[in-house]
């Protein structure tokens, strides 16, 4: 909502200036965001050049002499249209000058003094035309400030209107705040009622079928009016605010919509019928509005019509073929009270953002309906002259009447501050609340008909507050109470963070960064990887974040290709966020990326990153959240995000834990510049909370006896699960066997192909005494025999 | 005997010998078993008692002194092999490691975690909710009707999939509907804190189509707005790190809380660079208000006896602001060269 200063004070006295009335306005909760003010321009004077020359040493450049009415300067001036006589505006040496933001120095140009400057629009920020100086076309004397001589001095107001305060979509309504505040006193609305109603309109009205989207019309019929220019304070009025004055007719309709917020509309009454019907639009019914758009309507838009067209849709938009122009000789003006829930549906489905619009789905001032009659019959008939009909109506205005019960102490409570009832009541009664009956604890609150955002006592409440300040209100930190730290200490959500926290170290402790990336996945990352449909973004902003993702993985795989592009070889990030597996179900996951590119170095030569690299971490990062990846059933992932023969997946029972591997060189096609990736899915919330939130959990008894080694090669059947092996051995005497590691594995022709030959080291430690040979021969016998039977294995030594 | 004689012979000798083997054949030929120091000690026992007593003693003071020299010339000679021997492991330390960069943690999961911290300690737990909402959670209950011009205030994506209700799922547009959520699973007094991802359709410099926001709802008897004043200031004066903090709380509007407000923390310019605190700019920071009945109710919370407040700060935006960074885009781009320059190493974080 942008007005300007002269135009607020139309209907406010006030003593107050534009800042004084900006700080006023936000405060009030109509926030400013932006004051334009051009007071300090008035250092810049009218000045003429007297006399110029061609400088010497600069083909472009003049040498002018300058007249400011005090004195004379010397000013190089490089615009093209310099001449004799020219009245413009200037700059003396030391000024700021805002669009270049330099202060002025006199100095020498091309051998040449300068001692200040001729201006142009741009250099004054007024708009971006730097083609030539400034050339005023009024006689001002030299001497005249900028600010009287370019019309600087009316400053603009922009300010910021929340959807609850219809009633501020008009100056007069933001007047009436700020008179409140105290700021200054609400005029009363300058303007006669026409006494004499001529004759009846010849235009009636029908309200049928409207689906109670209109409830009251009011209009008058303006016979042998004179439509042509506006006067000149009401064209100025609009063009301050950057509006185009069109003519006297539609100006009046703009100037009081913005000025009481008020829409109203104006038809060109030879061009509609002698019968209007506010009826819903048939089935693609159609319409050219003002806006030069043709719309197609439906069943559930309301259209102002005469018997043959519909002439305007109800509350948004006019019609082109019945709006007024220069030649319209007759007017038929509406007021009218929409629904302001059938506007919103039609012009959201219809896509019209329209000033009318705007104010009607925000409601209007109900008793306003018949003063913006008065003011549009007056202000067409004062500009426009003519004959003006009597009232035509249809439907029926109901008095706004909202009452609510207060009680003081209501605003205590709430707001933490005791204020005096009387207080209380003189706020309310500034902004125009009846109080109808009170005690010394509570009141009854009528409220103004221009504020049906307040419904209820807690609206009283912020309406004293408001204007009261909310400066004033006290503060104090309510601590926290043991109960409050007891919740903390047991939410679930708590623990998670911890031990997300924990993890996300872990992940950097390795040399892998975090990146976050959008909760998006592309069409393409959608069809690959087969994410449920319920996960289709129905208004996505592009094919590239159409749908929600049901991994990171691609999301990574970009990430890796972008940072590839900036030189990295080697590429380790992680995200710990949201997938989402259906519009129902989303869980949190750690998603680690890998992407290695061959070693070159011949010095700095490193292990290859492979598939057991990548096992390795996941293991560290498994231990990170107090489990053991052994304890896991392994099997080999389905996924077909990953290469079917190096891939796994971890589960606790029917729970997966974890999914790692290599990524699918189908998938990797897509990104052809990546080489060896990696990936790992740890889906943490699978996990007991309080497992993985525990601080710690290493229990090692630490035995001082001796301990003794045995090494163990076996030949399994090829798809033996190693897993399981381990836990067995180590299930076969939990109090001496400490440790079970296995170092190597040998898969080969020789072996035949249904086998493997495994070894693995096996620690033996008691914690209560040093063992003797005969006790470790007999555990090594009992291993050997056992591990054979149970998986049919041969004893390789 | 000329046990002087005898020093000087074997002193030289150790002397001389350069490898721990000839130092050992000295030891030997002095004081192995048929060593000259040892046959000196042995043929002690022809000789007088008084002779024995003179003699027996310079003999065991050369032995010990002899046994000294070649244990510090054995010392000697260890320490020499291994120096030469290290000689030939000599590596060209100034060979340059490859090119590497530091791994740290997202600026987001820094701010994350110090705003739970900070009103951890003022005593609110963590709450969660789904970034897939219901029309009901993330609108309607929270006194947003349908066709209500506060909807436009919001650009909101839609997901094709319908709620059991028939209307189209949406990704939440704020943290609110936790509010929703909580109030409807456990009875007051209730104290949380909800971070997460919220979603609007919108791109540019200072909007990302998903971005981060923290909920907080605290409800009891008698939580008041001056309550909500102090606990925002607080929190702003911790997560800042500023003490002298000029604030400025101004009436706003928000459907479901009543009142409204948001809170401005004064900027300066202080060479080209941004500094909270102090000066006559206003930076807006978040959101709040007290929490309308309307929403209470709506999640059956008896309004008679209890109240309380709620408020939204986007976490990207303070982010930004605490570190000077400008352009939210760059937050999800996973560039790590800027994660690099504006993440935090493990002892940061």
């Amino acid at each position: 909502m942008k007005f300007s200063y002269s135009w607020l004070c139309d209907h406010l006295e006030t003593d107050k200036n534009a800042n004084e009335i900006g700080e006023a306005l936000t405060n009030l909760g109509l926030e400013l965001e932006s004051l334009t003010d051009y007071s300090e321009y008035s250092k810049f004077v009218v000045a003429t050049i007297k006399d110029f020359r061609k400088h010497p040493n600069a083909d472009r450049l003049n040498i002018c002499k300058v007249d400011d009415g005090t004195n004379t300067y010397q000013v190089i001036c490089g615009a093209n249209n310099v001449k004799k006589g020219l009245k413009g505006i200037f700059a003396k040496d030391g000024m700021y000058i805002p669009g270049t933001q330099i202060n002025l120095k006199k100095g020498k140009i091309r051998g040449e003094i300068s001692e200040g400057m001729l201006l142009s629009e741009r250099e004054l920020n007024l708009s971006d035309d730097h083609e030539g100086i400034i050339e005023l076309l009024d006689d001002f004397e030299n001497g005249t400030s900028a600010v009287e001589a370019l019309k600087l001095n009316d400053p603009i107001f922009e300010i910021g209107i929340t959807p609850n305060r219809g009633d501020c979509l008009g100056v007069r309504g933001v007047a009436r705040d700020l008179s409140a505040k105290g700021v200054g006193k609400l005029k009363p609305l300058n303007f006669k009622k026409i006494n004499q109603l001529e004759f009846a309109s010849p235009i009636i009205w029908n309200i049928n079928n409207d689906d109670n989207s209109c409830e009251y019309v009011v209009s008058r019929y303006f016979k042998n009016v004179n439509n042509s220019k506006s006067p000149e304070w009401l064209q100025k009025k609009l063009i301050s605010l950057g509006l185009r004055p069109i003519n006297a007719l539609v100006d009046i309709t703009n100037y009081i919509t913005i000025d009481l917020g008020r829409p109203l509309h104006v038809f060109d009454a030879d061009k509609i019928g002698k019968k209007l019907d506010m009826r819903l639009a048939n089935a693609k019914e159609r319409i050219l509005a003002l806006d030069n758009k043709e719309y197609t309507l439906d069943k559930n838009t309301t259209v102002i019509a005469d018997g043959n067209n519909a002439l305007a849709i109800a509350g948004i938009i006019g019609g082109d073929l019945s709006g007024c122009t220069d030649d319209t000789k007759n007017v038929f003006l509406e007021v009218a009270l929409f629904n302001p829930n059938s506007v919103a549906q039609t012009g959201r489905s219809l896509g019209i953002n329209s000033d009318a619009r705007y104010r009607f789905e925000r409601g209007l001032d109900k008793n306003m309906v018949i003063e913006g009659l008065e003011y549009a019959s007056y202000l067409i008939n004062k500009i426009c002259g003519g004959l003006v009909s009597k009232n035509i109506e249809a439907g029926k205005l109901e008095n706004f009447e909202h009452k609510i019960n207060y009680n003081f102490d209501y605003f205590n409570k709430t707001i933490g501050l005791e204020l005096d009832p009387q207080k209380q009541i003189k706020i309310l009664k500034d902004l125009k609340f009846q109080i109808n009956k009170s005690n010394e604890k509570e009141c009854e609150v009528l409220v103004p008909s221009w504020r049906n955002d307040v419904k209820n006592k807690i609206d009283i409440v912020e309406e004293i507050i408001r204007i009261y300040g909310y400066e004033n209100i006290k503060q104090s930190v309510p601590s926290a109470t043991i109960d409050e730290i007891d919740k903390i200490d047991n939410s679930s959500s708590n623990k998670k963070f911890k031990s997300i926290k924990k993890l996300k170290k872990t992940l950097i402790s390795n040399g892998i960064s975090e990146v976050i990336t959008f909760s998006f996945h592309s069409i393409r990352a959608q069809e690959i990887l087969k994410g449920d449909k319920s996960l289709k973004i129905s208004n996505a902003i592009s094919d590239d974040q159409s749908y929600m993702r049901n991994s990171m993985i691609f999301n990574h795989l970009e990430s890796a290709e972008l940072n590839f592009k900036k030189g990295f070889k080697n590429i380790q990030l992680f995200e710990i966020g949201p997938i989402y597996n259906s519009s129902q179900s989303q869980e949190n996951i750690l998603s680690l990326l890998i992407s290695t590119e061959e070693n070159t170095n011949s010095i700095y030569k490193s292990e290859e990153f492979n598939f057991y690299s990548l096992t390795e971490l996941t293991s560290i990062l498994i231990s990170s959240l107090n489990f053991d990846i052994k304890q896991f059933n392994i099997l080999r992932s389905t996924s077909n995000t990953y290469h079917p023969g190096q891939s796994a997946e971890l589960f606790m029972g029917k729970k997966l834990i974890a999914r790692y591997g290599k990524v699918h060189p189908l998938i990797m096609e897509e990104f052809p510049k990546l080489k060896n990736c990696y990936a790992i899915e740890l889906f943490f919330e699978n996990l007991p909370i309080d497992s993985i939130s525990r601080a710690n959990n290493i229990n090692i008894l630490d035995s001082q006896f001796q301990f003794s080694e045995k090494d163990f090669s076996f030949l399994f059947e090829k798809e033996q699960n190693l897993y399981e092996v381990q836990r067995y051995v180590k299930g076969l005497d939990k109090n001496l066997i400490k440790n079970v590691e296995f170092f190597d594995l040998y898969v080969a022709k020789d072996l035949g192909d249904d086998s493997k030959s495994v070894t693995f080291r096996v620690t033996i430690q008691s914690k209560e005494k040093t063992l003797e040979e005969k006790d470790l021969e007999q555990l090594h016998k009992n291993i050997l025999e056992k591990v054979s039977n149970k998986f049919k294995a041969k004893i390789r030594s | 005997m000329d046990i002087k004689k005898v020093l000087n012979e074997v002193t030289k000798e150790i002397e001389q010998s350069s490898s721990q083997q000839e130092l050992q054949n000295v030891k030997v030929a002095y004081l192995g078993k048929k060593g000259k120091i040892t046959e000196l000690l042995k043929s002690l026992k022809d000789l007088s008692l008084e002779e024995k007593k003179s003699s027996g003693s310079k003999l065991n003071l050369l032995r010990i002194e002899v046994d000294n020299l070649i244990k510090n010339k054995f010392n000697d000679l260890k320490i020499e092999e291994i120096n030469s021997k290290l000689k030939n492991e000599y590596l060209d330390i100034s060979f340059p490691p490859p090119n590497s960069i530091a791994s740290k943690a997202h600026p987001i999961s820094k701010t994350f975690d110090e705003v739970i911290t900070i009103f951890g300690s003022m005593g609110y737990s963590v709450a969660e909710g789904p970034d897939i909402e219901t029309d009901f959670f993330n609108f309607s209950a929270l006194n947003i009707p349908e066709n209500h011009p506060a909807r436009e205030m919001q650009d909101t994506f839609y997901i094709d999939d319908k709620d059991k209700e028939g209307k189209s799922y949406v990704l939440r547009t704020h943290t609110s509907p936790v509010q929703i959520r909580t109030l409807l699973n456990q009875k007051p007094p209730v104290k949380i804190i909800a971070p997460g991802r919220t979603y609007r359709c919108d791109s540019d410099s200072t909007h990302s189509p998903m971005f981060h926001q923290v909920e907080g709802l605290f409800i009891n008897e008698n939580a008041n707005m001056g309550d909500l004043k102090g606990t925002l200031i607080e929190f702003c004066k911790q997560f800042f790190n500023v003490q002298n903090l000029k604030v400025r709380f101004r009436p706003s509007y928000f459907p479901f809380t009543e009142p409204s407000a948001e809170m401005d923390i004064a900027y300066e310019i202080v060479n080209n660079k941004i500094q909270l605190g102090q000066g006559d700019r206003w930076l807006e920071i978040l959101g709040c208000g007290m929490v309308n009945p309307i929403v209470l109710e709506n999640c059956n919370v008896d309004t008679n006896t209890y109240q309380g407040f709620a408020f939204g700060v986007g976490l990207d935006r303070i982010t930004m602001l605490k570190y000077g960074l400008t352009d939210i885009r760059s937050f999800f781009s996973g560039n790590l060269n800027w994660i690099a320059s504006n993440g935090f190493t493990i002892g940061e974080f």
